[in-house]
């Protein structure tokens, strides 16, 4: 009986002292999902959630959780309790782009951010031999000429490249046919082996061997993004009007929470995260591979996302408008 | 060539990374013989850890885990019938049998030696035909990457001793699998029943391990010695494994170059090689040599071949800056943090970094030789536990090594529920082997035939004009009639051919 009394009181008394520290957050690792596989994306990712690992004293891992359109990684973060514990890597894609296009029923509201992370701008590169053009306003008037001929990839189907490439086309009325790749630098390399006409490059593959494609627009208005492609012309120069600025035309993220989270841990989180951002290791890190770490913090989102949002909505029947009229050439 | 790897040799040549490289390749060597895990979740979990080191430190670091992850598959193969990755599963039709017959050391010390010669094999082609092999992988499109699907499908033929129908009738399985999950071409979801998990298709890992080691250990809980330690004579293995894969050098030779070959082509990846070399090394065996039931060859020929296409698979990853498959597309991420980017640019202006990346791959296969032969012994005393203890153990490690790969409870019942079709597949005598081939090369099938299609606005004439393609074409043809000789031998030889009789 003494025994079993000095058993209980000695687990009375573990659980008044650990009563506090268990009340402490973090106490376990901490859950990034990110809406991509294995890639620069998952490297920036990576960069970040270390910085804020440092900071919150427990591990950070990202979980590369690729599928449809990052539907499925948006997915499995709700699916998750709001308790902190998990954070949604908020890729424009499913995070504005999906609901647009009517594939996911969240708004960007239901979630509540933490600070933006890092944006990366797209152009559209052709091989360094092309004969048919030199220039975009070129290829666009030999697309209109040969309507259905060119060919094209944005990487994955539906995705932001393949919205604003639509929507570029769509102003210039030209037709082409779509090819979905899995990754971005297959599509170049079939580019530069003939297979293809032009592709979405993004700065991380322009870097790696600048020689091996022509870019003919970059994909935004930014003065960096220009110098990013090496001064190659922007959508600014063209004679088009897309009706798109800012970071509309281009991929960034802002890491989110569930609605639901207490407010505690996600002040935690901001606080971990802004200090992660505004770190010259950091940033440094980001921008070698080709990213732009972004400043905003979350008093800054709804501003910033609903602007992405109402330009993206103008453009979202671009891709339905490419289906169309490709079936009617054919 | 020479002065690139005289000036990589300054970055090399230091203790820190002789002890980065070995680290390395313990666990890779751990993370590869464990279900679930793999190379590529190695790289990926210590990533961060590695980037704090100089660029030629972490490649070091990292592609010893790469080379390390790709080998240890084998030893969870040998020893459990369980392919510790994808990469090990046509390393079990041979490994195994020979673990079974007392030959376990013998067994394992050759899928190292073979692993590490394979490899250096592979680092050799690397550093010799960087240039010339990236220029040949550039030039291939959708329609070749089709037809090299369908090359590595023809190994089905191969991996189906037992009933070749059965085996189609796996590998066709395996193809409808695949077809689960988001259509790239449409973005429409098939087959999911509106299940957000299925919406990338079934984890290959869930499927792996289910049919391999859940149902290979729901069989031995039926056995009546689950309370019997083992008496197994285990034998120290020795380095003169290595002279028992040397004297297999036409087949070290062929199946290494086959697994540089198929490494050098972004997304194909070793599972295609692995298959494709033990096939192939089959085809030229002598019938005495008894392929299926220990057979020493059938081992250096997927262990080469697989380690062989991690030295093919940093050919496009340096020299294009294309990742030749998900663990290079995370080396790729390291050398972009480190402020290296891969490409042609790299050797004009970094030679030296990319000749110690050269020296510090060679290094970790000659190091893997070395540190897997120590290491062996503590592997291979897994069998001498009794099942009582290794049952629930191999069962707790598939559970987290699947769980890890996606932090996903559907996954693992996806395991169960693989281990229960894997139950019923042995039950009915189907191999296992051919669903895997299926569920992985069915995308690389599909995406590349609809692209290719799309390409040439519906022609099948894009298979034909191109070289390369014509020529893959022209290999399968030649295989499908070898397959067909094979069982028109057989009949003659006095043994209906099963796939007209349809049992085994």
């Amino acid at each position: 009986m003494k025994l079993r009394s000095i058993f209980a009181g000695a687990l009375l008394a573990l659980t008044a002292i650990s009563g506090p520290a268990l009340a402490e957050y973090p106490e376990r690792t901490i859950e990034s999902i990110l809406p991509a596989g294995a890639g620069p994306a998952l490297s920036v990712s990576q960069i970040i959630a270390e910085a804020m690992s440092k900071e919150l004293g427990v591990p950070l891992t990202v979980l590369a959780t690729p599928g449809a359109g990052g539907i499925k990684a948006f997915q499995t973060g709700l699916n998750k309790p709001a308790d902190g514990y998990t954070i949604i890597d908020g890729y424009v894609a499913p995070l504005v782009l999906q609901p647009i296009l009517k594939k996911a029923d969240w708004n960007f509201e239901d979630f509540i951010p933490l600070h933006a992370a890092a944006s990366n701008a797209f152009a559209i590169g052709w091989r360094t031999d092309e004969t048919r053009w030199s220039s975009f306003e070129e290829m666009m008037a030999w697309g209109r000429e040969n309507p259905g001929k060119l060919r094209y990839s944005s990487g994955q189907r539906n995705n932001l490249p393949h919205l604003v490439m639509a929507r570029v086309l769509q102003s210039y009325q030209v037709v082409a046919q779509n090819v979905p790749y899995k990754s971005p630098p297959a599509a170049n390399n079939d580019v530069k082996s003939g297979i293809l006409d032009f592709a979405f490059v993004n700065v991380g593959n322009y870097k790696q061997d600048p020689e091996a494609l022509k870019i003919g627009l970059v994909l935004s208005e930014q003065p960096a993004a220009k110098a990013a492609f090496g001064g190659a012309p922007s959508i600014a120069e063209i004679d088009a009007d897309l009706g798109i600025s800012g970071l509309a035309p281009m991929g960034w993220d802002w890491w989110l929470v569930k609605k639901d989270t207490p407010a505690d841990r996600v002040e935690t989180l901001r606080a971990a995260m802004g200090k992660a951002m505004n770190d010259p290791d950091v940033r440094a890190k980001i921008e070698r591979m080709g990213f732009v770490p972004l400043d905003w913090d979350h008093t800054n989102y709804v501003e910033i996302v609903s602007g992405v949002r109402d330009q993206l909505s103008t453009m979202a029947d671009a891709i339905k408008w490419e289906e169309d009229a490709l079936k009617a050439v054919k | 060539m020479f002065d690139m790897l005289l000036n990589g040799l300054g970055l090399v040549a230091s203790l820190s990374t002789v002890i980065l490289v070995g680290a390395g390749l313990v666990i890779g060597l751990l993370v590869g013989a464990l279900p679930g895990l793999g190379p590529l979740m190695g790289i990926i979990l210590l990533l961060p850890y590695a980037i704090t080191f100089p660029p030629v430190q972490a490649m070091g670091f990292l592609i010893a885990i790469y080379v390390g992850g790709s080998c240890g598959g084998a030893i969870s193969a040998i020893l459990l019938r369980i392919p510790g990755t994808p990469l090990a599963a046509a390393t079990l039709f041979d490994g195994y049998p020979m673990a079974q017959k007392g030959r376990a050391a013998d067994a394992i010390g050759i899928a190292i030696s073979a692993s590490a010669i394979g490899g250096a094999f592979g680092g050799l082609i690397l550093i010799l035909f960087s240039p010339s092999l990236a220029a040949f992988a550039a030039g291939f499109g959708p329609p070749e990457y089709a037809l090299l699907a369908i090359t590595g499908l023809t190994a089905i033929a191969a991996v189906s001793d037992q009933s070749m129908l059965k085996g189609l009738i796996a590998g066709a399985a395996g193809l409808l699998l695949a077809t689960i999950g988001t259509d790239e071409f449409t973005a429409a979801e098939r087959f999911t029943f509106g299940l957000f998990e299925l919406s990338n298709g079934f984890n290959i890992v869930a499927i792996v391990v289910g049919l391999f080691a859940i149902s290979e250990m729901s069989s031995l809980l039926t056995g009546d010695d689950l309370l019997k330690r083992p008496e197994l004579s285990v034998a120290r293995p020795g380095f003169r494994s290595a002279f028992l894969v040397l004297k297999r050098w036409p087949n070290l030779l062929r199946s290494s170059t086959i697994g540089a070959c198929v490494g050098a082509l972004p997304g194909a990846g070793g599972v295609i090689s692995s298959f494709t070399a033990y096939a192939v090394a089959k085809t030229f065996a002598k019938p005495e040599e008894r392929y299926g039931e220990g057979a020493e060859g059938g081992i250096v020929a997927s262990e080469s071949a697989n380690n062989a296409t991690a030295g093919g698979a940093l050919v496009p990853t340096l020299a294009l800056g294309i990742p030749g498959d998900a663990a290079t597309a995370v080396l790729i991420g390291a050398l972009l943090i480190l402020g290296v980017f891969p490409g042609p640019t790299l050797f004009a202006q970094h030679s030296d970094i990319v000749g110690g990346i050269f020296l510090v791959y060679m290094l970790a296969n000659v190091a893997l030789f070395v540190v897997g032969i120590l290491m062996t012994p503590l592997f291979v005393y897994v069998l001498r536990l009794r099942k009582v203890i290794l049952i629930p153990t191999v069962l707790l490690l598939c559970a987290i090594g699947t769980f890890a790969v996606g932090s996903s409870i559907f996954d693992l019942w996806v395991m169960f529920a693989f281990g229960f079709v894997g139950l019923i597949l042995r039950a009915g005598g189907y191999p296992l082997a051919p669903m895997v081939i299926g569920v992985i090369l069915g995308p690389l099938l599909e995406n590349n035939v609809r692209r290719s299609l799309l390409l040439s606005n519906d022609g099948l004439q894009i298979f034909i004009e191109r070289p390369v393609s014509a020529t893959l074409l022209f290999i399968n043809v030649a295989l499908l009639i070898c397959v067909a000789v094979f069982a028109l031998r057989r009949l003659t030889a006095g043994r209906k051919p099963d796939i007209l009789q349809g049992s085994a």
